[in-house]
């Protein structure tokens, strides 16, 4: 049996980018999935991987490996923004010379028609930019010639001045997604899948939505300190949903690499083929509890729950172990992350507390998503459940719709799986966007436990404010979350590592925290 | 000229064949005549006995589990240990972990304990899944869900299509027209995905029509959608049996009597295509086996975890490599299921009437 000892690569101490440009030729990558390539619909880790290097947002962060991988540094804009005192305005000025891959002109006006587009297009992002002043109204009756007051340009200046209704501590974050990257006054609202222009070092050459795409050197990108001219003079990215093929074309020399999910027990055998580096990426696999809905209304059960959960177990089950167990919201590579440590594996506790709740033999439906490691996870979650004394059954749901079923108030669902990865680096986009009961909707509630709590919404509300993650801010939302594990809301288990596949002929391996394997720096042997 | 009425009938060829040599013709019923064309068919006749055994095995799934496996189909036994001739073996091992000493995650596959072959007192006989599932039970339960669905729905689907070829084949016109039309509109989509989508359209709240409650996750489900889009490819051919039957002079006959519609298709229509329809009933079983495999095995069939034998292999493929018993074993069940279920149903054919052409195409 083959046994390797491996470092997680997003915990090696950073590293600086390769100043070098090495010669790679055309990268063959394979991804399992996307959604979009079109900045402001696209909402999956695949999809950014690929588009970083293809639009650039006024902020970005580091080609570096490890936590300086976190920092925002100037992308678009000169340098970073003066913000008002009160922490609503934020005042940017674009770097000179800009230009798109089509040549033309990068505009300070083109920043304001990304957000507009986000909300005429009914994008995925656009809930992260209400809070700009004039943006709700928009978003009300959202029209081509309609105006987000908070966004003033002046494109001779190229200055962009963003107004907030509100102070919100992650907004710089916010401005980093891709969500804000800056496109060409002339893009139609329409989804345009690889066919609008960026700034980045790369441009979508094709796409096609069943095979995969192309990215290529873009000619008019100019390369700066933050942001590095990449090493492959083009990129072929092919779509395998299936796991073993992807693994399989990497051993074959047909990839160069693989970000699909290698299956547990091929794991030892594909490292002796190439070379296996695990990404330690923010990430936190949890079964939610809807408070709201019996057997889960009462604490008792919840807590129930997390002490029949044998988390190592269950870690094994789904990935062989390639998961650190937790009882966290978030992840470990956050420096508000505090350990918790509240419920240790107990059956018979969690069976007593069902007993003294009175909830034995209640009837309970288990929802998950159409997706291997789910369904394997969400089997053990139900057996734990029928174990302690409940009467649960599975009800899996197609991958597309299981989000939008779940966050329904129509559905009533009790319980199931959930997962959530990043999408910047700030504590509100979990305790915010998952547990603040303020922001509870009635249809694509995200906050899938129905979670509110008068006491830690108003400390999330209250943290929004914090412009910078201080020792005393870090320590304030790692209370925060004990309160919340306390209710039991969740049954967090897991912090997944994945596991990149790469032939033996590539090195300068890098992981970017946020956005994963570095297309740019790879090379080859 | 009128021809001179023959007097020779089945009494007086008897009569004659006593009379000059010396021998007794008894008249044999169609039946008698079928079964005996069958038991001279060994191979059909053992395909027979290996299908009751199948059923019988599947059947008892539950005795199994209770008295020799000890675990139900969905019990879980992760971090478990088992006996196996007297050495203590995890159910589930290997696997990856991470070195809180060093930092770094030590990358093992893990190890699924394999066919016991008794060799444990009668647990994980057939080895075990990756979540620590006893296979045995699960293939047993698994064969009793599909054998439900397959027999359950063959029957339902038979008893529809019979009905409605009887009112398209007597009545003719509009009514045929209209029944006719509906057979298209089925046939005109592909089986699977006209199954699959039904059963996602049902996924989540169930069935809850015409006084009819059916909860998500109900082996009713897929037992009707089976049936529901198999019916043209039984309606159908019988349609055109009953229409060429309807232009006969027995039946023209038998209305000219005063016979109803009712009496006319139960009692002078249906036994004469109930040959035809038992050989189909037995071929669509096996049929709506493979469908219903093919719809678990997409996970659009029967819900995790309870198993099916289609959902089992979809199962096992990810452990192809290292436990390949996961998918082989269920899919050997499968084979064997519907082989003798297809042998058993041509010979049948042949007993019951050797020039027919029946096939089910799909």
């Amino acid at each position: 049996m083959m046994v390797a000892a491996y470092g997680v690569a997003a915990n090696k101490s950073s590293s600086a980018p390769n100043k070098a440009y090495k010669k790679v030729g055309t990268l063959r990558a394979v991804l399992d999935t996307i959604d979009f390539l079109d900045p402001q619909q696209a909402y999956t880790g695949q999809s950014w991987w690929a588009m970083w290097n293809v639009y650039e947002t006024l902020l970005t962060y580091k080609h570096v490996d490890g936590p300086a991988g976190y920092q925002l540094v100037p992308g678009l804009a000169q340098s970073m923004p003066k913000i008002s005192s009160n922490g609503r305005v934020y005042k940017f000025t674009l770097r000179p010379g800009l230009k798109y891959s089509n040549g033309k002109k990068v505009q300070a006006s083109d920043f304001k028609w990304a957000i507009k587009r986000g909300f005429l297009a009914t994008g995925q992002g656009v809930g992260f930019y209400t809070d700009i002043a004039g943006a709700k109204a928009f978003a009300a009756h959202p029209t081509k010639g309609g105006n987000i007051s908070g966004i003033v340009v002046n494109n001779k200046k190229r200055t962009i001045t963003v107004k907030l209704t509100k102070p919100r501590g992650d907004f710089l974050t916010i401005l980093a997604l891709l969500f804000a990257a800056p496109v060409p006054g002339s893009t139609s609202t329409q989804i345009l899948n690889g066919k609008i222009p960026g700034t980045g070092p790369y441009r979508f050459s094709s796409f096609d939505a069943n095979r995969g795409f192309t990215m290529v050197r873009n000619k008019y990108f100019k390369p700066t300190k933050y942001i590095p001219r990449g090493n492959p003079d083009k990129v072929d990215v092919s779509f395998v949903s299936d796991a073993n093929s992807a693994t399989q074309r990497v051993i074959n020399g047909q990839a160069d690499y693989s970000n699909g999910a290698i299956p547990p027990d091929r794991i030892a055998n594909a490292k002796s083929k190439g070379h296996l580096v695990l990404r330690d990426a923010a990430n936190t696999y949890y079964f939610w509890m809807n408070t709201r809905e019996a057997p889960f209304n009462k604490l008792k059960v919840r807590q129930a729950v997390n002490y029949a959960i044998d988390r190592s177990a269950l870690n094994r089950i789904v990935w062989g172990g390639l998961g650190r167990a937790t009882q966290n919201v978030l992840p470990p590579t956050y420096p508000s992350y505090t350990k918790l440590k509240l419920y240790s594996h107990n059956v018979s506790k969690a069976k007593q507390l069902i007993n003294q709740a009175g909830a034995k033999g209640a009837k309970v439906t288990v929802w998950t998503r159409q997706v291997s490691d789910a369904i394997d996870a969400a089997q053990y979650y139900t057996s734990v459940l029928n174990n302690i004394g409940l009467d649960a059954k599975l009800n899996i749901l197609p991958r597309a719709t299981y989000y939008s079923t779940i966050g329904n108030v129509a559905t009533h669902a009790q319980t199931g799986w959930a997962r959530w990865l990043e999408d910047y680096p700030h504590p509100l986009d979990w305790f915010d966007v998952l547990l603040n009961g303020n922001r509870i909707t009635n249809t694509d509630n995200n906050n899938y436990a129905w979670y509110s709590s008068a006491k830690t919404n108003k400390e999330i509300e209250g943290l929004k404010k914090a412009q910078v993650l201080t020792p005393a801010v870090n320590k304030r939302w790692a209370t925060v979350e004990k309160q919340i594990m306390q209710q039991a809301p969740w049954a967090p288990w897991s912090n997944r590592v994945f596991p990149e596949f790469f032939s033996k002929k590539m090195g300068c391996i890098h992981i970017q925290r946020l956005y994963g394997v570095d297309l740019m720096r790879l090379c080859r042997k | 000229m009128a021809e001179p009425a023959t007097d020779l009938t089945f009494d007086s060829a008897a009569l004659l064949a006593s009379e000059e040599h010396e021998v007794t013709i008894v008249g044999r019923s169609p039946w008698y005549l079928a079964w005996r064309r069958l038991r001279r068919n060994y191979l059909a006749l053992a395909s027979l006995g290996l299908f009751f055994v199948i059923v019988i095995a599947c059947a008892l799934a539950p005795v199994y589990a209770h008295h020799v496996a000890h675990t139900g189909p969905n019990d879980v036994h992760v971090g478990e240990k088992v006996r196996v001739d007297g050495k203590l073996k995890d159910v589930i091992g290997g696997g990856s972990f991470y070195d809180v000493n060093t930092g770094k995650f030590v990358v093992k596959a893990p190890t699924y304990l394999g066919p016991t072959w008794w060799h444990a007192h009668g647990r994980f006989v057939l080895g075990t899944d990756n979540l620590g599932r006893d296979v045995a039970v699960r293939v047993l339960y698994g064969g009793r869900n599909s054998l439900m669905i397959g027999i359950g729905s063959a029957l339902i689907c038979t008893f529809v299509a019979l009905t409605l070829a009887l009112l398209a084949g007597y009545y003719r016109g509009g009514c045929d027209w209209l029944i006719s039309r509906f057979f298209d509109i089925i046939w005109a989509f592909p089986v699977l995905l006209l199954a699959i989508a039904i059963s996602s359209a049902l996924a989540i709240n169930g069935f809850h029509h015409f006084g009819i409650n059916i909860e998500p996750g109900s082996l009713w489900l897929p037992t009707l959608v089976i049936s529901y889009v198999l019916i043209p490819y039984i309606g159908r051919p019988i349609r055109g049996q009953i229409l060429s039957l309807r232009e006969k002079e027995f039946i023209e006959a038998a209305i000219g009597q005063g016979a109803g519609p009712l009496r006319v298709m139960f009692s002078d229509l249906l036994p004469n295509v109930v040959s035809t329809v038992l050989v189909f009933f037995t071929l669509i079983i096996a049929a709506n086996i493979l469908t219903e495999a093919g719809l678990s095995y997409l996970g659009a069939g029967v819900r995790l975890p309870d198993p099916s034998w289609g959902n089992l292999i979809a199962s096992g493929q990810d452990q192809i490599e290292t436990a390949p018993w996961l998918s082989l074993i269920p899919g050997i069940a499968i084979v064997l299921t519907v082989l003798s279920l297809n042998i058993f149903g041509d010979g049948l054919r042949d007993a019951l009437d050797p020039r027919a052409k029946v096939r089910i195409e799909r």
